[in-house]
């Protein structure tokens, strides 16, 4: 490999990684504060994708979209909360069962809406052209994708040091009851994480649609498989995990791909493996206390 | 309950009370069975003043999945062929019974046997994935079940092969699509006797990709053509950046590839967002890179590509007119290759029907009807192969232009009356 | 009841099950329902397995039917390579590549707990179905393995759809009865007793390690049975055999059945196999909510019945009695 494709690769495995991350992070989020491992994640992103596709199909504006269907996803996820998992409190385990029973639902829900075709997002104008780089010249989308992920990462960093909900949300993590005896309403606060880890996974459907389609499928591949491989190979519950996970996952994949063609639907789960082996709670993972 | 059965039924039957309980529990089985079965459900048309006993057709295609676009787009072929004809073939009205696969072979496999076990169908067709066409070919060939291919494509399911692997012909199985040969070869052939000799390559990286692939290079070798290398992403891939950047960094310009679907549109998006076009590389590929369900997606991304295939919305043939036309009529959509394929299936079935006269009794007769059929198809010229049952068809040179506003495939040039080899 | 007439029954139940087929031949000439109890019965051989994982050791395992994949390629590979279609030698072959599959993955993951234990079992059993689906000269890889040979014992050709389900059903019965046998044993409660607190065992002098990972291979192992028993049914190998799909499929059905029961993973093969073949059958084809039907089950059952089918069978079974 020459040094210039070298160069573009590590962008494509950079861009990769960022949309990545915002896939990522609202798995993140609701693990670390709810300690549920959210499997409709998938299907909240799919389902943002395709509330982007009618937006834009409405409007004619991407970032009309990009504001919808987080705005859409947060409400789902204000009903699914105290719906479904509130009553199973603390039933970590049927938690994430119920959660795989409403993405089967919401699969089936967005096949009926929407149909079964394969649609696709084209980035907005004004992000939709070339720079000229070392090596050539790369799509402006890709890189306004990097600059979002880390925006975000800034972004949902200061909330969660320096904010009120931020130390709730860090309380929470540590210790939800004691919280509860404090006075803090557990409940409007799980349900709002809940909704905003759904937010991030519609967030995440639009800005990964000129990349990644929007087809039936999604949900799964890359949805729920890539959140899950960045969240657990980061370390599960943190942000900086979930930033970890993205930087290795990203560019590993993409010249892994590239470099291992002929097992290149195996090198995602081979990185997992790896990273398990070796650390076996994740890169920047600790053991949490049984609750 | 038991007292009533006992003393009434038992003593109006004069059974036993053990038999007249089995005949129940029998009876409700059986009944809740049969509610299962929707050739029971379904009203049979052979009571009515129609000619001909109803004739069942089990169509097994996806509806959930990936592929869910073109086991849509295929129902509508059949449903648009029937309502042009009144419901019948021949004199027999028709009764489809619809299964999905959901792209999961086990599932296809499990459908399948119900057609023969249970519906009794008396034709099958569909099938869209070749790992489904294989992995049914044994029991509907031991079954002696007439199944048109209206899809699948792998090359081996009209073939002779050593053991029967990956799969083999039958004399039961006939094909109203293409071999991934006829899609692949010939192009390759064309395009190095033209003078293009070096390409590079670009393929999904299973069965039907890499069939593709090597039947394209064994056609380039015909002219002393060469290939320089290859990418191959994962079939579903999300990301194509990472593939085309590598063909981007390698000098060869004309590159051969064959993705479809959801992969041929990230990676023509893919190919343009990289600047591809302007760099002089040059897109090549089988036809389904460029086909409908592709190109309502990207649109002008996809103009100069240079595929081949065996018909295109714009081919210039009375008949292809008149199909168009008259699809626009019904739905507000073109039709795509998939329609075809299954509109031309049913035409076939059709004329082999009214050459038995509806009688579908004999096998052997019903099998060389089918041998025999010859017609006009919106593709041209339709008729099986004797020796494999794949059809013998033109295949065009199509070049993607947008024109009208519409951006399609415009017919290039013909090579005419290919045929599958067969071995 | 008394232990011999619960015996009895079991026994005359397991008789009924293994010639289905014979007696249900008066309306069952269609061979549609033999077909239909055979691959659920398969499910439930897969799902009996994964129930020792899952619901008696604690282990939640996404990455199952690796090892079911395993059997069933293992089982056609065999009989084709070795030119043989006796079934000692293609279960056994199935058997031992399962086994050692299972003890190299199991290895691998028996120190991991939770949420880690069910990725990497995942990831492993992901890399299990790329091999089968890239290496073609050796599965037939994309296009799957085709020409799966007959089920032989000496000139006893099990092919036939009645025999081929007698097959399945005695294959059931015995799993069923293992399973059953190893939940009453010692070894069956040290499993139990790691799910529970393994610290605890490790303090009483349990090699907690190696009761996983025996688990884990037992298991395994049955699971290759049963794939070998699927590719005889359909005589077909799909590289999806060893998927994610199929993987999952399983977990629901022990789930839905009722988790560390016996009766579970029957309950829940015979549910997840009427809605998959039988309510799509009954619904316009427009309409594909198969799977919102099995996701609502799924939440309902959670929801309100968080033993499963066995578990609200228990429940509706003891108010009966109570009256």
């Amino acid at each position: 490999m020459s040094l210039e494709l070298v160069f573009q690769q590590a962008l494509n495995g950079l861009s990769f990684g960022a949309l990545l991350f915002i896939l990522a992070s609202g798995l993140s989020l609701v693990f670390g504060m709810m300690d549920v491992v959210n499997l409709a994640h998938g299907a909240f992103y799919m389902l943002g994708a395709y509330v982007a596709l009618s937006v834009v199909q409405l409007t004619g504006s991407f970032w009309l979209a990009m504001l919808a269907a987080p705005l859409a996803l947060a409400l789902l996820g204000l009903v699914l909360e105290p719906l479904l998992l509130r009553r199973l409190r603390g039933r970590h385990l049927d938690q994430v069962l119920v959660t795989i029973g409403a993405s089967l639902v919401i699969v089936d829900v967005i096949g009926l809406l929407w149909g079964r075709d394969v649609r696709s997002l084209s980035a907005p104008p004004g992000l939709d052209g070339s720079v000229t780089l070392i090596g050539g010249v790369y799509p402006v989308y890709r890189l306004f994708v990097i600059a979002f992920g880390v925006a975000l990462a800034v972004a949902m960093s200061v909330v969660y040091r320096r904010t009120k909900i931020g130390m709730l949300i860090r309380a929470g993590v540590g210790d939800a009851e004691m919280l509860g005896a404090l006075g803090v309403n557990t409940n409007r606060l799980f349900a709002s994480t809940f909704a905003t880890g759904a937010a991030l996974a519609g967030l995440a459907g639009v800005i990964a649609a000129p990349v990644f389609g929007v087809q039936p499928g999604m949900d799964t591949d890359p949805g729920l498989l890539y959140s899950l491989v960045v969240v657990v190979v980061g370390g599960l519950g943190t942000l900086s995990g979930a930033v970890a996970g993205s930087l290795l996952v990203g560019p590993a994949d993409t010249f892994g791909k590239v470099l291992f063609q002929d097992v290149a639907l195996a090198v995602i789960f081979a990185i997992v493996a790896l990273v398990l082996l070796l650390k076996p709670t994740g890169l920047l993972g600790r053991i949490r206390v049984a609750r | 309950m038991g007292g009533f059965v006992k003393n009434d039924l038992a003593a109006k039957r004069g059974y036993t009370y053990r038999l007249t309980r089995r005949q129940f529990l029998v009876a409700t089985s059986a009944a809740t069975l049969a509610a299962c079965a929707p050739g029971a459900v379904t009203p049979s048309a052979s009571s009515s003043a129609a000619p001909g006993k109803a004739i069942k057709i089990g169509l097994l295609l996806p509806f959930s999945g990936v592929y869910a676009e073109l086991g849509t787009s295929m129902r509508r072929a059949t449903e648009f062929y029937l309502k042009q004809h009144d419901n019948k073939l021949a004199n027999r009205p028709v009764t489809p019974v619809y299964a999905d696969d959901a792209n999961v072979t086990a599932t296809g496999i499990a459908a399948t046997q119900k057609f023969i076990d249970q519906d009794q169908v008396d034709v099958m067709m569909g099938v869209v994935p070749t790992p489904l066409a294989y992995g049914i070919r044994n029991a509907v060939h031991a079954a002696k079940l007439i199944f048109i291919d209206t899809n699948a494509g792998g090359n081996a399911l009209t073939r002779d092969t050593t053991n029967c692997t990956p799969s083999c012909k039958s004399p039961y199985i006939f094909r109203a699509s293409f071999s991934s040969y006829q899609i692949s070869y010939p192009i390759g052939d064309y395009l190095s006797a033209k003078g293009t000799k070096e390409f590079f390559l670009a393929y999904a990286n299973y069965g039907f990709g890499t069939e593709s692939a090597a039947d394209f290079t064994t056609g380039l070798k015909k002219n002393g053509g060469t290939t320089t290398g290859n990418v191959a992403p994962p079939l579903g891939n999300a990301d194509f950046a990472p593939f085309v950047t590598q063909i981007k960094n390698q000098p060869t310009k004309n590159v051969y590839s064959f993705f479809s679907g959801a992969d041929a549109i990230g990676f023509i998006k893919s190919w343009n967002s990289l600047g591809l076009p302007a760099a002089g590389y040059k897109m090549y590929g089988a036809g389904f890179l460029t086909e409908q369900d592709v190109l309502k997606e990207v649109k002008e991304l996809a103009n100069g590509a240079i595929t081949s295939l065996f018909w295109a919305v714009e081919l210039d043939n009375a008949e292809n007119k008149k199909f168009v036309a008259d699809f626009q009529k019904q739905y507000p959509l073109l039709p795509d290759v998939f329609t075809v394929q299954q509109y031309d299936g049913m035409r076939a079935l059709d004329e082999a029907l009214k050459a038995l006269g509806g009688d579908t009794s004999d096998k052997d007769k019903f099998v060389k009807a089918l041998e025999d059929v010859s017609f006009k198809s919106p593709r041209g010229d339709f008729a099986f192969d004797k020796a494999t049952h794949n059809p013998i068809q033109d295949i065009y040179i199509r070049e993607v232009k947008t024109q009208n506003g519409q951006t399609v495939n415009t017919i290039s040039d013909k090579i005419a009356k290919v045929t599958d080899p067969g071995k | 009841m008394r232990p011999l007439v619960r015996w009895a029954l079991v026994a005359a139940a397991a008789v009924a099950l293994v010639t289905f087929p014979y007696w249900s031949a008066p309306w069952e000439s269609t061979r549609f329902a033999t077909t239909l109890l055979r691959d659920a019965l398969v499910l439930a051989i897969f799902a009996l397995s994964l129930d020792l994982l899952v619901g008696r050791a604690g282990m939640p395992s996404l990455g199952h039917a690796a090892f079911f994949g395993a059997g069933a390629y293992a089982a056609g590979i065999a009989g084709q390579r070795l030119a043989t279609d006796q079934l000692p030698i293609t279960l056994g072959a199935a058997a031992l590549v399962a086994a050692l599959l299972a003890l190299v993955i199991g290895v691998l993951v028996v120190r991991s707990e939770g949420i880690f234990f069910l990725m990497l079992t995942l990831a492993l059993a992901q890399i299990v179905f790329a091999i089968a689906f890239q290496w073609t000269a050796v599965t037939g890889g994309s296009n799957g393995l085709s020409g799966v040979g007959r089920p032989m014992l000496a000139t006893l050709d099990f092919s036939s759809p009645d025999l081929m389900y007698v097959l399945v059903a005695i294959t059931f019965v015995a799993a069923a009865f293992l399973v059953w046998g190893l939940a009453r044993s010692p070894y069956g409660r040290a499993l139990i007793g790691v799910r529970e607190n393994e610290r605890r065992m490790r303090a009483l002098g349990y090699d907690t390690a190696r009761l996983r990972l025996s688990a884990f291979v037992l298991a395994g192992t049955i699971a290759g049975i049963a794939g070998a028993l699927s590719a005889y049914s359909t005589r077909f190998v799909s590289a999806q055999d060893a998927g994610l799909g199929n993987s999952v499929r399983a977990f629901v059905t022990v789930l839905v059945g009722g988790a560390g029961t016996l009766g579970g993973p029957i309950a829940g093969s015979a549910l997840v196999s009427v809605i998959e073949r039988v309510v799509p059958s009954l619904l316009p084809v427009e309409l594909r909510i198969s799977e919102a039907i099995l996701g609502l089950v799924f939440i309902a059952f959670v929801l309100f019945a968080r033993q499963g089918m066995v578990g609200l069978g228990r429940q509706t079974w003891l108010r009966v009695r109570s009256r």
